[in-house]
């Protein structure tokens, strides 16, 4: 028995039309697997509402006067302009662009040295292996109350030993001219492990042959590390750079366990700045717009970087 | 017959039981949490040490207490610093707990956003008298007039006195300084030098933070600064007094040599006997007690005119609720626990704000030693150094670490600008918040 006149078709299996066109849907001429998009779910939903939603919903904050309790009020470019006439964000953009310049160079290159190290193999170098990557499972807040300790003035591990050789006792982080280099310390005995496993694998890929026929046509160890090593790590040690840059910029926990900003703001970041504002006056809006011209630092710094860095495989 | 679940049936069946999960079993659960009983309030709390123990048991004697009588509090710590944005995020949707720890004076702009509630109505429709509450509690407690937290002790800031210390140095410590010249001239005879640098500070500070900026703000207040005039309108008031007890700060570490600024954790510092005298308040009493430190305490010597002394006094405050009718029930909790606070003002933190409390004999016996804790209980009517109840309230206060005070002070005791610089700028902002109200 046959369709009677133009009644329309009756979906197939009860289903509902539009479900069966989704189900069949195509992209580049090929079905589209729901399935996948199914598993992915979990993660990509409180990715678009915690990450990506709350990150607009930051940017939006940063154009009104919004206290957390009530509507915010749109206040246009106020938030901005205050910023910038403003004397702790130039200082603790100072201080963290300082914090920067000690711990980026200061990281990659230990984490060099501890990456060739590895790579020798000499005997032992499964547990350096481990002991150097070790510090960077423990818990910044554990790094930070070690390191309060550690770099105690009177009576810490690190005066007394320097002391042994006739160094003076140096105030950490209780002198303004010295708690970056304090902070500095920790935190790069904190990061280096995990750049070095970075540069481990940079190493571990350069061909073995490639510094046999150095050697054959006469370089020196440092000659084949400067002309063969490091031209082929440069992806790696971009990376590295790379996310050493960015989590130094918006640096906060060793900050506020270590320091709490002091003394005298010596050491406040732009992030230990950010949560004061946020989180003790509750001025989100102007914290947010200090977020965003943070956002757009991080942003120009990487581009510069990977244009400096342009990565060319060999 | 066989029947075979396809990868695609197994994951709509998975989906749907999800979509049964979230839209149905949800509210069942809720729905029996609210028609369970007895009633359950809920009470923030950002007490973690050993304060926090003793505040444990008194919400597990109010639970016991009234474990038939259809009310149980179910406390949750929410970390110190999370505590405000927590509330307030919490308070926009109705959802903040029934009552949780305040601060006398710091609320002026949590009244204004409707976030504390006023409790004098409530009290008397719950039958709380407050003619028991010492009156000095109860008059910090209260903005434009109305009552917005019960207060549950006093905590003033006083001088603790390392024994061993004293008795070394050849000094009486029943006879503890009672001026400033007394306070110098101790702290000189119990600090340890070794050549120019202090190895122990004879009266313990610390180089930036709190420690400073509080023993500036009680000191100036000794000598008749004022942040802020009694009527709030004009900030620091005889501000030469300010720049004095700055100098005076300052000349601990240059000067009499009594201090080092690199002390980095002042508590921990005393508890190693690396400070001899401590300028401190009754929460660390506890701490020292178990670590059996052998100490006394003595109240603030008069530097200037006077013993004032810094307070903060503690008190539990009700949250804006969507449901009105838990709000009786709250207060019969915090009537049952303010008259009950005997431990907590004994064994737990400061003075007792309930006058039965402080009247009865075995007060002074029950909980520390007196001489470790008497000093806060008796120096309690000089604790007049309080908070400025504005809305930029915390701008005013001199306990911080990194609050506005502290930021604006620091530089003075790193030697980056002068006293009358910092004191200045002090009262430029103080008056910008005043006037914004």
């Amino acid at each position: 028995m046959g369709a009677i006149g133009g009644a329309p078709a009756i979906p197939r299996a009860g289903r509902s039309l539009p479900f069966d066109r989704l189900r069949r849907a195509t992209w580049n001429g090929e079905r589209i697997d729901w399935s996948a998009y199914i598993f992915i779910l979990p993660f990509l939903v409180p990715f678009l509402v915690v990450t990506i939603g709350a990150s607009l919903f930051g940017v939006y904050v940063s154009f009104t006067d919004w206290g957390i309790i009530g509507a915010p009020h749109w206040v246009g470019l106020k938030n901005y302009s205050r910023a910038l006439a403003d004397p702790w964000v130039v200082k603790t953009w100072s201080n963290t662009l300082r914090y920067g310049m000690l711990v980026v160079p200061a990281t990659t290159l230990a984490a060099l040295a501890m990456a060739l190290f590895v790579n020798l193999r000499w005997r032992g170098y499964t547990f350096a292996r481990a002991a150097f990557y070790a510090p960077n499972v423990v818990s910044v807040t554990v790094i930070g109350l070690v390191w309060v300790w550690m770099l105690d003035t009177q009576y810490g591990l690190v005066n007394q030993y320097l002391g042994r050789f006739g160094v003076p006792d140096i105030p950490w982080l209780t002198n303004p001219g010295w708690v970056l280099y304090g902070v500095a310390l920790a935190s790069v005995w904190w990061d280096a492990g995990f750049s070095m496993v970075v540069l481990l694998a940079g190493l571990q890929d350069i061909p073995g042959e490639l510094r046999e026929s150095a050697s054959i046509d006469g370089a020196t160890p440092f000659q084949a590390l400067w002309h063969v090593v490091l031209p082929l790590l440069r992806p790696a040690l971009s990376l590295v750079v790379t996310l050493l840059i960015i989590g130094t910029l918006r640096v906060f926990s060793q900050i506020y366990i270590m320091t709490n900003g002091g003394p005298a703001g010596a050491s406040a970041s732009v992030i230990h700045y950010v949560y004061e504002i946020g989180f003790s006056k509750y001025q989100l809006g102007y914290a947010g717009a200090i977020s965003v011209m943070l956002f757009a630092t991080i942003l120009v710094v990487t581009l510069i970087q990977l244009r400096v860095f342009r990565e060319k495989t060999w | 017959m066989v029947s075979r679940v396809t990868r695609r049936t197994a994951l709509q069946l998975m989906g749907g039981m999800a979509g049964i999960l979230a839209t149905g079993v949800a509210p069942a659960i809720r729905l029996a949490g609210a028609a369970g009983k007895p009633i359950e309030l809920v009470h923030w709390s950002w007490l973690t040490a050993s304060d926090g123990e003793v505040w444990q048991q008194m919400i597990d004697s109010f639970n016991a207490a009234n474990k038939d009588k259809g009310t149980q509090i179910r406390m949750e710590v929410v970390p110190d610093d999370q505590y405000g944005t927590t509330v307030l995020s919490a308070a926009a949707t109705g959802n903040a707990s029934d009552f949780g720890w305040g601060t006398a004076g710091l609320r002026a702009d949590w009244v204004k956003k409707g976030v504390v509630l006023p409790l004098d109505e409530t009290f008397k429709q719950a039958g709380v008298s407050l003619s028991d509450f010492v009156p000095a509690g109860l008059a910090a407690s209260r903005y434009g007039g109305k009552l917005y937290m019960v207060p549950m002790d006093g905590m003033s800031l006083q001088v603790l006195l390392n024994v061993d210390h004293a008795t070394a140095a050849g000094l009486d410590v029943s006879k503890p300084p009672q001026t400033g010249d007394e306070l110098l001239a101790w702290a000189g005879k119990l600090t340890q030098r070794e050549g120019d640098k202090v190895t122990r500070s004879g009266f313990l500070m610390t180089g930036s933070g709190v420690q400073p900026t509080v023993t500036w703000g009680i000191v100036a207040y000794q000598m008749g600064f004022r942040r802020a005039s009694p009527d709030l309108k004009k900030a620091g008031v005889n501000a030469e007094a300010g720049v004095q007890a700055a100098q005076w700060v300052l000349d601990l570490f240059d000067k009499h040599r009594v201090s080092t600024r690199d002390v980095t954790d002042r508590y921990k510092a005393f508890g190693t006997g690396n400070g001899s005298m401590f300028l401190t308040g009754p929460w660390t009493l506890n701490g020292y007690v178990q670590n059996k430190l052998n100490f006394i305490s003595f109240q603030m010597p008069k530097v200037g005119k006077d013993r004032s002394t810094y307070f903060e006094l503690g008190g539990l405050e009700m949250y804006v609720q969507k449901d009105q009718s838990r709000l009786e029930r709250t207060a019969q909790a915090l009537r049952w626990l303010s008259d009950n606070s005997f431990l907590w003002t004994t064994k737990g933190r400061g003075a007792a704000m309930r006058k039965s409390i402080l009247a009865r004999g075995d007060y002074k016996t029950a909980g520390h030693d007196w001489k470790v804790r008497g000093a806060f209980i008796d120096g309690m009517p000089n604790a007049v150094v309080g908070e400025v109840p504005v809305s930029a309230g915390p701008d005013f206060t001199i306990y911080t670490g990194g609050g506005f005070a502290a930021k604006t002070m620091d530089p003075v005791w790193a030697k980056q600008t002068t006293p009358k610089a910092a004191v200045d700028a002090l009262i430029q902002q103080w008056q910008a918040d005043l006037d914004a109200g």
